[in-house]
């Protein structure tokens, strides 16, 4: 790259980067982007517009690519097909080139008004600002109950004490979020995946606006999903660096457990002079435990080795 | 991925200067005397196309003369490229040689199992310009043996019943497509029998087209075992595509009912003893549940270590498929 070409393309970097997913979100889209775009104006800032079309049915797709045409501020990325949001985000903060990215939902409920508001925060030194749905309105019973029973369980978990980890509105600075990978549905923890980054994370209450246009995409079905994450996350984040001391506590218990066993087989035979075919069962059990332990403790070895010779040995 | 294949194939002639817009591969094995009629056949439809083409052969292995005929048409035609793979490495093999060495943006596969006239290989190219992502070939009428089309006809309603794909001829092993299809779809091994399955997951609009099979020596059956493999290869396609990311997803959720079968049988094992109502350590339940257990948390536990796979490599995945972006 030659100076004046790179010096361009820094040029062209802007300091604020505004990421929003959608999946069929066709009265919305135009309405955010209506509002976002006098707000970010207002900033004085340098900013660019990244939206998502997540393989929408109901002509969003077609708005966004309207709306991108019209709009130089505004980038539009469209997928073949429905990928989910974790793959929609990823793919927005891959596109990103600003300073400071923030993300939100295109469903109106957050408010871009809160925008500046998160960007103050983060000048007083945090890595990512939080939005925290203080006075939600949605439905008690079936968002609100399940969502707070999730946030607890998430932040017991991840030990990332927020009081809101799935509000969509967050900000953050932009080196650091571009070196988080989403995959899979880990959208959910990006909290819990910027700490393991070594963030600083703050959160502050935001503004939140019942549904007006379209439908939610909430289900509770993916509840298994969530803790099976929750579970990869929790190994992640306490024992990336050596999953051996993860495996060789499993290890160590089914040894406890195994001699127990075999301590009460030896009872048996020694003290109460039972026979061998007696206690069978027992000494099955006793090599079935040992044997346990001496794979689990295999696993970290090989947990070990994936993550020395991982792509990712520079983390934490 | 590495291939063997890629690295025991002799290349026999430059690229050429102009990246044609069409490549054709055609899997050749055996062929002898048969060849040549084919291709001059190929030539006369492609021409009326009107793009620029490539022909690329590539010789499976063959140990007859098909090698040395080749060898002439490529010395003979300008557009005619030639792959010769050491030994039979098969079918995925073959169209992985092929698919890169081909340069075209629409890209032919013509597997040496099946033989379809060289105008049905151009109906494929009229569909895939009608605005599709992948066009596949469906054999009517069928000339292989009627067991061949009985398991066939199985193993695509099976495929479809998994997928939710509506294909005909999955199989056919006759099909076009977009450069865009080959660059992201994983083409490797086992996969390759399955493209369908995994460009309907990338979005990618698949379409069918019947083509007519030429007569004679040039189409064979595949045999029961190739299907068994086959079905085999469609449940590690599927588990590809649905867990590749998340392993634990699949693993936990097997493992977590072993647990708790395990758990259950333990726990009524415990009050059993602690009732009184007899002793336990003779009951070869206890073994079952301590093995239930055992195996549900392992299984689990090789689910969290396919998840640190996947999250030491995750900077490689990409979950999705972008057709456009605009700005």
């Amino acid at each position: 790259m030659t100076k004046e070409s790179k010096e361009n393309s820094d040029q062209k970097k802007p300091d604020l980067s505004v990421v929003v997913p959608f999946y069929n979100e066709v009265d919305n889209a135009e309405r955010l982007w209506n509002r976002l775009q006098p707000v970010l104006a207002d900033l004085g800032k340098t900013y660019e517009v990244i939206f998502i079309d997540d393989g929408s049915t109901d002509g969003t797709r077609e708005l966004l690519r309207k709306l991108a045409a019209q709009n130089r501020h505004l980038r539009a990325i469209l997928f073949r097909a429905n990928f989910g949001q974790s793959a929609a985000m990823a793919a927005g903060f891959t596109a990103t080139r600003g300073e400071i990215v923030i993300a939100m939902d295109g469903d109106l409920q957050n408010d871009p008004a809160d925008i500046p508001l998160l960007l103050e925060q983060l000048e007083h030194g945090h890595d990512m600002v939080s939005g925290w749905r203080k006075d939600r309105k949605d439905s008690f019973l079936i968002r609100k109950i399940p969502s707070k029973i999730a946030n607890r369980l998430i932040c017991s978990i991840t030990d990332v004490r927020l009081h809101d980890t799935g509000c969509s509105l967050k900000a953050f600075r932009g080196d650091l979020l571009r070196r988080i990978s989403l995959y899979g549905e880990l959208h959910r923890f990006i909290p819990a995946l910027m700490r393991i980054e070594g963030a600083k994370i703050a959160e502050m209450p935001v503004r939140h606006h019942a549904r007006q246009f379209g439908k939610s995409k909430y289900n509770l079905s993916r509840t298994f999903r969530v803790i099976m994450d929750l579970t990869t996350i929790r190994l992640l984040m306490r024992h990336l660096r050596n999953p051996l001391s993860f495996f060789a506590t499993f290890s160590f218990l089914f040894f406890l457990l195994g001699t127990a066993v075999f301590f009460v087989c030896a009872y048996r035979i020694v003290i109460l002079e039972q026979t061998l075919i007696a206690v069978n069962i027992l000494l099955i059990l006793t090599v079935l435990l040992w044997a346990t332990a001496m794979q689990f403790f295999f696993f970290g070895l090989v947990g070990k080795l994936i993550v020395d010779y991982g792509t990712r040995r520079s983390i934490v | 991925m590495e291939t063997v294949a890629i690295q025991a194939v002799d290349r026999e002639v430059v690229p050429a200067a102009v990246a044609p817009e069409v490549s054709l591969v055609v899997a050749v094995q055996n062929q002898q005397g048969l060849v040549t009629a084919f291709d001059l056949e190929l030539h006369r439809v492609l021409d009326s196309y009107g793009a620029k083409y490539e022909i690329i052969y590539v010789d499976d292995g063959s140990i007859d003369g098909t090698y040395s005929e080749l060898r002439r048409l490529a010395a003979e035609r300008p557009e005619v490229r030639l792959l010769k793979l050491r030994t039979a490495f098969g079918e995925a093999s073959v169209l992985e040689a092929g698919l890169e060495a081909a340069q075209g943006e629409k890209l032919l596969f013509s597997t040496c199992r099946v033989r379809v006239t060289p105008n049905a290989i151009l109906d494929l190219l009229k569909v895939l310009d009608a605005g599709s992502d992948l066009v596949i070939g469906v054999r009517h009428p069928r000339r292989d043996s009627r067991l061949n089309q009985f398991v066939s006809r199985l193993f695509n309603a099976l495929t479809n019943r998994l997928t939710h794909l509506k294909l005909h001829d999955i199989n056919s092993g006759v099909m076009a497509m977009r450069r865009s299809v080959r660059d992201s779809v994983p083409f490797y091994g086992a996969l390759h029998s399955f493209i369908p399955v995994m460009a309907q997951r990338q979005g990618f609009k698949i379409e069918q087209v019947q083509v007519e099979q030429m007569a004679g020596r040039f189409n064979y059956s595949l045999h029961l075992r190739d299907y068994i493999r086959r079905f085999l290869d469609l449940i590690s396609v599927l588990f590809l595509r649905n867990y590749t990311k998340k392993p634990l997803h699949f693993l936990g959720f097997i493992g977590a009912i072993f647990a708790l079968v395990g758990t259950g049988i333990n726990i009524y094992l415990f009050f059993y003893r602690l009732f009184g109502i007899g002793g336990i350590a003779g009951k070869p339940l206890l073994l079952l549940g301590m093995m239930l257990f055992i195996l549900g948390i392992q299984m689990i536990s090789i689910g969290l270590l396919g998840e640190m796979i996947i999250f030491t490599h995750a900077r490689e995945i990409k979950d999705y498929n972008i057709e456009e972006i605009i700005n």
